[in-house]
């Protein structure tokens, strides 16, 4: 194949166009799970769905095991990704220890919707975690791996009087840089948005497992 | 916004109650490009696939500090010299975690190179090194490395937004080189935010492809190879 010459990054994108591979099996897939269990702890529904949306925020963070945070050996100064899209610091300064950087990430429910971006920085209407009138009671966050498998699941429960409906779905990341013995600077970010194609009800004194799953399957 | 043909072919890990809602291409998504010139600079191949494989070693830096929480354990990363070191990220200033950018003290974690090479491997995820990499050069067999090439911020376009990496090789060989593997390498440090302390992983194989079909690169000619990492194409 021969093609005019190439400018930019923009043309090498225009390149990339997934029904030219028909036949190349998708190197990622994501999932979206929710298991719901009444108050005497029977499974009440099961629900999947393929995660639809990840965020720019996504691409950021899995840039730094990627290319590293450092734009090259002798660059004392943060990649454009980390600057640009996460809003950090080029560099830390005034700090005669070294600094360093880690992440962690969390799963947030959400009772509203709308409409995807790869921008977006929140759910529409998160459901708080507490114990109040349209609460749910969030658990520990449990991380696994499976081989290039990762599983983030959180445990939610509702003790309330009233069933809470679940409509949305995100992961969010938080972003720690630490330096000077103790002192550390945290950003959050939205890594991925989901609507759930069908609304998950958690009954009252019930219940329910959420699950993301990412499958990078090479 | 494309919508994959091929969603129909999904195999077993597709869940059976999974619901279609019509835009059922992959959140996240890599690409190789590869543009081959030749001594005159006229573009004589351009070579398309999907990237597949992050290694074991992406995985393992990629985690969350929740995993190791969870686990109560750390986890072994492998250089491309085949020395292993223990990684253990926690958000207390006596731990380890990987290194970023401060003006009194540099220990950086940077992108390498794309590497490529004239062999290849049945398990990429397990991979740590190429099977047979292309040695930076003008000899025989050897193809001279130019710098990689970082966007310098991430591209949104609609709902989609993507980030490059790109490197050129020129072939001042003598003869026609072939590249059958193609690989990211980044090198790694850990440092400590209580001391000045210092521990280089060396240089890691974080992703890690073979391509589908050998790049043929002519005496004189270059080689441009282009990752595109993308979500929501």
């Amino acid at each position: 194949m021969v093609t005019p010459d190439l400018a930019s990054e923009e043309d090498i994108a225009k390149l990339i166009i997934p029904d030219d591979l028909p036949n190349d099996e998708p190197s990622f897939k994501a999932y979206v799970e929710a298991k719901v269990y009444d108050k005497e702890g029977h499974l009440i529904q099961h629900h999947r769905q393929p995660m639809r949306s990840l965020t720019q925020y996504f691409l950021a963070l899995m840039s730094i095991p990627l290319i590293g945070t450092y734009q090259g050996a002798s660059t004392n100064s943060a990649t454009g990704i980390l600057t640009n899209v996460l809003g950090l610091p080029s560099a830390i300064t005034g700090n005669s220890n070294s600094a360093n950087i880690v992440w962690n990430w969390s799963i947030q429910l959400g009772s509203g919707t709308q409409n995807f971006s790869p921008s977006l920085t929140s759910l529409a209407a998160p459901i708080l975690n507490g114990t109040g009138a349209g609460e749910l009671s969030y658990g520990t966050l449990s991380v696994s791996r499976a081989g290039a498998m990762i599983f983030v699941s959180v445990t939610v429960y509702n003790l309330t009087s009233s069933a809470i409906t679940v409509t949305e779905i995100g992961l969010q990341g938080t972003v720690i840089i630490q330096y000077s013995s103790g002192n550390k600077s945290t950003y959050n970010f939205l890594l991925s948005y989901d609507t759930f194609s069908t609304a998950v009800s958690v009954p009252a004194s019930g219940m329910a497992v959420f699950q993301i799953t990412l499958s990078f399957t090479g | 916004m494309m919508v994959s043909k091929g969603i129909e072919n999904t195999d077993f890990v597709m869940p059976k109650d999974a619901y279609d809602i019509g835009k059922d291409m992959p959140t996240f998504n890599a690409y190789l490009t590869i543009i081959v010139r030749d001594s005159e600079g006229k573009i004589v191949k351009v070579h398309r696939q999907r990237s597949h494989s992050p290694t074991f070693n992406f995985i393992s830096l990629f985690l969350p500090l929740q995993y190791f929480i969870n686990c109560n354990c750390g986890v072994s990363v492998e250089n491309t010299g085949g020395s292993t070191n223990g990684f253990i990220p926690c958000a207390s200033s006596g731990c380890g975690n990987i290194s970023y950018p401060n003006t009194a003290t540099n220990a950086p974690t940077y992108l390498v190179m794309i590497q490529v090479g004239s062999g290849s491997q049945s398990n990429p995820y397990s991979a740590y090194k190429l099977a047979s990499p292309i040695a930076n050069g003008s000899g025989s067999g050897q193809l001279v490395y130019g710098t990689p090439s970082v966007s310098p911020s991430i591209y949104v376009s609609g709902n989609s937004a993507y980030f490059t990496i790109s490197q050129t090789f020129n072939n001042s060989s003598g003869g026609t080189v072939t590249i059958t593997e193609v690989g990211i390498i980044t090198q790694v440090q850990i440092t400590y935010s209580n001391s000045t302390n210092t521990v280089n992983f060396g240089q890691l194989l974080v992703w890690y492809d073979v391509l589908s079909s050998s790049i043929s690169v002519p005496n004189g000619g270059s080689v441009t190879i282009y990752y595109t990492f993308t979500v929501n194409p």
